[in-house]
C-alpha cells in the first residue's frame, strides 16, 4: 500500500496558479491548419538548405554573403559549446576565444604542414580543444565555484600572448594556410560543409542531455547536494562538461580556419571571448534553438553587417549617432543585461510560440520557468 | 652564462614592478572588497577605472577645470557607475547562479566600453595629462615620477583603511551580511545599503587607480580592463581572494613577474610575461588552492 | 539490488555504526562522541529538539560534513574519508529536510537521474550516441515509471517539480531515492508538513517499503508518535550528545528526554506546542 496524501497538502512551494489537473483538451489541428504548418516548415528547411547557395531560388545570394552565413553557423557550433558550459554545468569559461584559435591554428597546421585532410584536420582540433579543457579543468576543479572562469581567462590571454606567437605552429603574424576540403572550395559549398559540422554537434548535444551526463549535469548544476546522494561525482561530471564544450570550439575553430582560408591572431581576443558568452547567454541558456540563433544574430551583428543589411537600421543609428562598426558592442552588452533581468529566456523564450506552433499546438507566449537554484546548506 | 642579466636591468624590473604592482593591488582589493562581501567575480572592476579617466579628461579638456578638480569629478564617475551597476545590475540579479553575475558584470563593462566608443566615435584615442611632472625621484638608479610614488602611497592608505574598516562596526556588518543575508535582515542591519557601501568603495578603487595607471598615457575605451583586470584579477585569486593582504602581495608578484618577463633575456620565450602570469597562477591553484594568503575569513 | 546479497545466517549484522563522532564548527560543538548501531532491517529513529544536531549527524554519516573525530562504518567498512557518491555507490540513500529533488526538472528527469549509479555505460558513449546506450536508456525509463506508478503518482511524469504541493514532492523524493536502490535509507524528517493522517499513512508506508526493497531505515523526526510507532530502537540527541537511547517506547518515556523537549508532551498531538512550533 501507499502513503496516500491527498492533492491539497500545502506546502511552501504551492502557487496557486500551478494547481494540477488544470490542464486543457489538446488542440485539434485542422487540416488547412497542418497545411500551415508544412508550409512553414518547407519554408525553413529551403531558407536553411537551399537559399543560400541559390537553389530553387529568386534571389541571388552574393559568394560574400554565403561566407557570412558560414560565419554564423561555425558561431552556432561555438555557442552550443558554451552552452554545455555555462547552460548545463553552470561554469564559465572566458578563454573561450584560446580553445577556438588553437582548434583554427591546430587544423591548419594539420593540413597545411602535415599535408592531411582537411575532415582529419578538424577532428585533431577538436581533440586538442578537448585536451586542453581537460586540462585547465583538472587544475581549477580542485576548488569550487566560479574558478574554472578565472583560469580560462588568463589562459585564453596567455594563449593569444604566447602560444599564438609561436612560429613554428602558427606561422607568426603572417598566419598559416588552410585550404578548404575537396569538394567544398566554393564559399557556396563550403556553408554545407560547416552546416554538417553543426548537425553532428546538435546530434551530441541532443544525446548528452537525453543519457546520463546530462542528467547528471542537469541535476549538480541546480542542486549539487542531491545530485551527490544519488551517487554523482560531481567534479567528474563537471569535468566531462569542460571537456564536451572543449571539443565543440576545437572543432568551430578548424571550420572557421578553413572558411577564412588563412588563419591569423589577431582575431582570437579576449573580446571575441565576451561575445561567445553573450551570444550564448541572451540566445537562451538551456534551449538549443535559442543558442543557435543567438549566435548567428551576433555573427551577424559583427562589423555592422546586420545593421548594412536590416531595411531602416540605418537611420535609427544615424538619429542617435552610433555608427555600424560600434553598434554592436552598444547592442549586444544591452541585450544581455535585458536578457538577464527580463527574459532569461533569451531567444529560445521568443521563439517558443513558434516552434509549439510548428508541432501541432497553440500559437502563444509560454513564460519562461523560474529558476530554480539551492544554495542552502540544509537542502 | 645563459641569462646574461645586468644589474640595473634587475633595478628596473623591480621599480617597475612594484610600481604597476601597486595599481594591480589597488584593482585586486576593490575585487576582494566585492568577493568578500557578496562572492561576485566583478568583472567591471577595472572599467570604473576606464570612466574615471574619461571623466576627468572630460573635465579637463572641455570644462577646464583644474587637474585635480578634473580628477575628482573623475573619481564620482568611477563611484556612480559602480554604484549604478549595483542597483540595476547586481541588486535584480543578486538571487540568481553566480555565474549569472559573473556573466552580467562582464556585459556591465562591455556595455561602458561600447558606450564610450558610440560617444567618441572614431576619435576615441585620448590623452591624459600626467597628475605630476615627469622627473620625480630616483629610486636605485631609476626615475620614478611623483605620480607612481602616489600610487603607491594610496596602496597604503587604502589597505590601511580598509582594515581598520573591516574591524569597524560597518566592517563586521558587511562580513555579517555575507554570511547570511537574511539572518541580517532580521537583526537590522540594511543589507541594501551595505550592498551600496561595498560597490561605493570598491568603485572607488577601481576610479583611483584608472586615473593613477593612464595619467600622462594614451588611452581608448577600456583601456584599463585591457591593462589592469587580468593581472588585478590573478593578484587577487594567487592572494587568496579574501585577504587584503593577500592581495597586495599578489599585485606585487604579478607587477615583478611582468616586469621581469620583459627583459630581454627571455625574448626566446614568446609572451613570456604572460606565460610567467598563468604558470605562477596554476601553481598557486594546485599547491595552495586558497592562495597564499587565504583561509578562513575573518 | 546492485548490493551483495547479506550473511544470512546472522540477523543482526550491523549495517551502520558511528563511533565517537564528534564535531566542531569553529567554536561550536554541534556533536560530542556519538554513538550510533544500526542493524539490518532496522528502522532507527532519532528524536531530539530542535538544534540537537540530528541532521549534522547525517550530514557526518553521508559525507558533507566531515567528523573532527570518530569514525562512519557502513556495511563493516570505514567510509569516513570517503565522498558523498562513494558513499551512495556503496548503498547509503538520503533524503533532505526541505525536499531533495531537482526542482527545475520533471518529475520523469527526477527518477531517471536518481538512477545514476545503475545506468551503466560512460559518459562520451551516451554522448556520441553508442547504439547500446538507447537500450539502456528504455530500460531506465521503464524502471523510473514503474517507481512512479508505486507510489500512485504516474501521472505526474511530465510535470515539474517546483509547483508541486509539498506532500507530493516529499512522496517523489522517498520514490527517487528508492530508484538510487539503496541498503540504507537515511530520511530527514519525513513527517514534516504532514497532519496527524498523513502521518499514519506514512508510518505504514515506511514499513512497507522496508519489506519491499529489504531496508534499513533511520529516520529524523520532529513527530514522536511516528517516530515511536515505526522504530525498532531509539535514540535521543539534545545539544549534540546522545540523551539516551533502546527502546522506542522506554526513551520516549524517559525523564531525561521529556526533560528536553521542555515539558512538551511527547505524545504530541496535531494542534499541541510541537505542532505549533513547527507551523502546521
Amino acid at each position: 500500500m501507499t502513503a496516500t496524501i491527498p492533492d491539497d497538502t500545502t506546502g511552501p512551494d504551492q502557487s496557486p496558479d500551478d494547481a494540477l489537473g488544470a490542464t486543457e483538451p489538446p488542440l485539434v489541428v485542422s487540416p488547412a491548419g497542418w497545411a500551415f504548418r508544412v508550409a512553414a516548415m518547407a519554408f525553413l528547411a529551403w531558407l536553411v538548405l537551399l537559399y543560400p547557395s541559390n537553389v530553387l531560388s529568386p534571389f541571388s545570394v552574393p559568394a560574400s554573403d554565403a561566407n557570412r552565413m558560414s560565419e554564423a553557423v561555425v558561431f552556432a557550433i561555438i555557442g552550443l559549446s558554451l552552452n554545455v558550459l555555462i547552460g548545463y554545468a553552470g561554469q564559465v569559461s572566458l578563454g573561450h576565444q584560446a580553445f577556438v584559435g588553437i582548434g583554427a591554428f591546430t587544423s591548419a597546421y594539420v593540413v597545411t604542414d602535415m599535408t592531411q585532410e582537411v575532415v582529419l584536420g578538424v577532428i585533431v582540433a577538436a581533440i586538442i580543444g578537448g585536451i586542453q579543457a581537460l586540462l585547465l579543468g583538472l587544475v581549477s576543479l580542485r576548488l569550487s565555484g566560479l574558478y574554472f572562469a578565472l583560469v580560462t581567462l588568463v589562459y585564453g590571454v596567455m594563449a593569444q600572448q604566447s602560444i599564438f606567437a609561436i612560429e613554428a605552429f602558427t606561422g607568426g603574424t603572417a598566419g598559416n594556410d588552410a585550404p578548404r576540403p575537396t569538394g567544398f572550395e566554393s564559399d557556396y559549398r563550403y556553408y554545407y560543409f560547416c552546416l554538417i559540422g553543426l548537425l553532428a554537434v546538435l546530434f551530441v548535444d541532443w544525446r548528452l542531455i537525453k543519457t546520463k551526463a546530462g542528467r547528471a549535469l542537469l541535476a549538480l548544476r541546480e542542486n549539487p547536494r542531491v545530485a551527490q546522494t544519488w551517487g554523482i561525482n560531481t567534479k567528474s561530471y563537471t569535468l566531462v562538461a569542460f571537456v564536451t564544450a572543449g571539443l565543440f570550439a576545437g572543432l568551430a575553430g578548424g571550420l572557421l580556419a578553413h572558411r577564412d582560408l588563412r588563419v591569423v591572431a589577431n582575431p582570437f581576443d579576449f573580446n571575441l571571448a565576451l561575445i561567445f558568452v553573450l551570444m550564448t547567454t541572451v540566445g537562451g541558456l538551456r534551449n538549443r534553438l535559442g543558442v543557435v540563433l543567438g549566435s548567428m544574430f551576433f555573427a551577424f551583428l559583427r562589423n555592422g553587417y546586420l545593421i548594412e543589411k536590416l531595411p531602416g537600421a540605418e537611420p535609427v543609428l544615424d538619429f542617435i549617432d552610433l555608427s555600424p562598426e560600434f553598434a554592436p558592442l552598444v547592442i549586444g552588452p544591452v541585450l544581455l543585461l535585458l536578457t538577464l533581468t527580463l527574459l532569461p529566456g533569451g531567444f529560445g523564450q521568443l521563439a517558443k510560440p513558434f516552434t509549439q506552433w510548428l508541432g501541432g499546438g497553440r500559437f502563444r507566449w509560454v513564460p519562461a520557468d523560474k529558476e530554480v537554484m539551492i544554495t542552502d546548506v540544509r537542502a | 652564462m645563459l641569462f646574461a642579466i645586468s644589474g640595473t636591468d634587475i633595478f628596473q624590473s623591480l621599480v617597475i614592478g612594484v610600481v604597476n604592482g601597486a595599481v594591480y593591488a589597488l584593482i585586486a582589493l576593490g575585487l576582494v572588497l566585492v568577493y568578500r562581501s557578496s562572492g561576485i567575480f566583478n568583472f567591471a572592476q577595472a572599467e570604473f577605472g576606464t570612466i574615471a579617466v574619461y571623466g576627468t579628461w572630460f573635465a579637463f579638456a572641455n570644462w577646464s577645470l583644474p587637474y585635480p578638480l578634473a580628477a575628482v569629478f573623475g573619481i564620482v564617475c568611477g563611484v556612480v557607475a559602480s554604484l549604478l551597476t549595483e542597483r540595476f545590475v547586481i541588486r535584480p540579479l543578486s538571487q540568481g547562479p553566480k555565474v549569472t553575475l559573473l556573466v552580467a558584470t562582464a556585459g556591465t563593462a562591455l556595455l561602458a566600453i561600447g558606450v564610450a566608443f558610440w560617444r567618441t566615435g572614431d576619435n576615441a584615442l585620448k590623452f591624459l595629462d600626467p597628475l605630476t611632472p615627469a622627473n620625480g625621484v630616483s629610486v636605485l638608479g631609476v626615475q620614478v615620477s611623483g605620480q607612481r610614488l602616489l600610487t603607491l602611497l594610496l596602496l597604503i592608505v587604502a589597505v590601511i583603511g580598509l582594515t581598520l574598516f573591516f574591524r569597524s562596526p560597518y566592517g563586521l556588518a558587511v562580513l555579517a551580511a555575507s554570511q547570511d543575508a537574511d539572518a541580517s535582515a532580521l537583526v537590522g542591519l540594511n543589507v541594501t545599503r551595505i550592498s551600496m557601501m561595498v560597490w561605493g568603495i570598491s568603485g572607488l578603487l577601481g576610479a583611483t587607480a584608472g586615473i593613477l595607471l593612464q595619467g600622462g598615457n594614451s588611452f581608448t575605451p577600456g583601456a584599463i580592463t585591457g591593462l589592469a583586470l587580468i593581472p588585478g584579477f590573478t593578484a587577487a585569486v594567487i592572494g587568496g581572494l579574501t585577504s587584503l593582504p593577500g592581495a597586495v602581495t599578489g599585485g606585487m608578484i604579478i607587477g615583478m613577474l611582468e616586469s621581469f618577463g620583459r627583459l630581454s633575456t627571455f625574448d626566446f620565450i614568446p609572451g613570456a610575461s604572460s606565460v610567467s602570469v598563468f604558470v605562477v597562477l596554476l601553481v598557486v591553484l594546485l599547491i595552495k588552492p586558497e592562495g597564499l594568503l587565504g583561509g578562513r575569513t575573518a | 539490488m546492485s548490493a551483495p546479497e547479506p550473511i544470512q545466517s546472522d540477523e543482526h549484522t550491523t549495517v551502520l555504526e558511528t563511533r565517537d563522532v564528534s564535531i566542531r564548527f569553529g567554536g561550536v560543538q554541534a556533536l560530542r562522541d556519538v554513538n550510533l548501531r544500526v542493524d539490518q532491517w532496522e528502522i532507527c529513529g532519532i528524536i531530539g529538539p530542535n538544534g540537537a544536531g540530528k541532521t549534522t549527524l547525517f550530514n557526518c554519516i553521508t559525507g558533507f560534513y566531515e567528523p573532527t573525530s570518530g569514525r562512519v562504518r557502513f556495511r563493516g567498512q570505514d567510509v569516513t574519508d570517503l565522498e558523498v557518491h562513494q558513499r551512495a555507490d556503496l548503498g547509503m540513500g538520503r533524503t533532505f529536510q526541505n525536499v531533495g529533488l531537482v526542482k527545475g526538472s520533471t518529475v520523469g528527469e527526477n527518477l531517471k537521474s536518481a538512477q545514476h549509479l545503475e545506468v551503466r555505460y560512460g559518459a562520451f558513449a551516451g554522448m556520441f550516441g553508442s547504439p547500446k546506450t538507447f537500450e539502456v536508456e528504455q530500460h531506465t525509463t521503464e524502471r523510473a515509471r514503474a517507481i512512479l506508478d508505486l507510489i500512485d503518482l504516474g501521472h505526474l511524469w511530465d510535470t515539474r517539480v517546483q509547483g508541486l504541493p509539498y506532500g507530493i514532492q516529499k512522496r517523489l523524493e522517498i520514490a527517487a531515492v528508492l530508484a538510487t536502490d539503496p541498503d540504507l535509507l537515511l530520511l530527514d524528517e519525513p513527517g514534516s508538513g504532514l497532519g496527524p493522517e498523513e502521518a499514519d499513512a506514512l508510518g505504514d508506508f515506511l514499513l512497507q517499503i522496508r519489506e519491499d526493497f529489504r531496508l534499513t531505515i533511520v529516520m529524523i523526526d520532529h513527530h514522536v508518535p511516528l517516530v515511536t510507532r515505526v522504530s525498532d530502537y531509539m535514540y535521543c540527541l539534545n545539544f549534540g550528545e546522545t540523551l539516551c537511547e533502546g527502546q522506542p517506547n522506554d526513551v520516549r518515556n524517559h525523564p531525561e528526554v521529556v526533560k528536553a523537549y521542555l515539558g512538551e508532551d511527547p505524545d504530541a498531538k496535531p494542534g499541541s506546542a510541537e505542532f505549533a512550533a513547527q507551523g502546521v
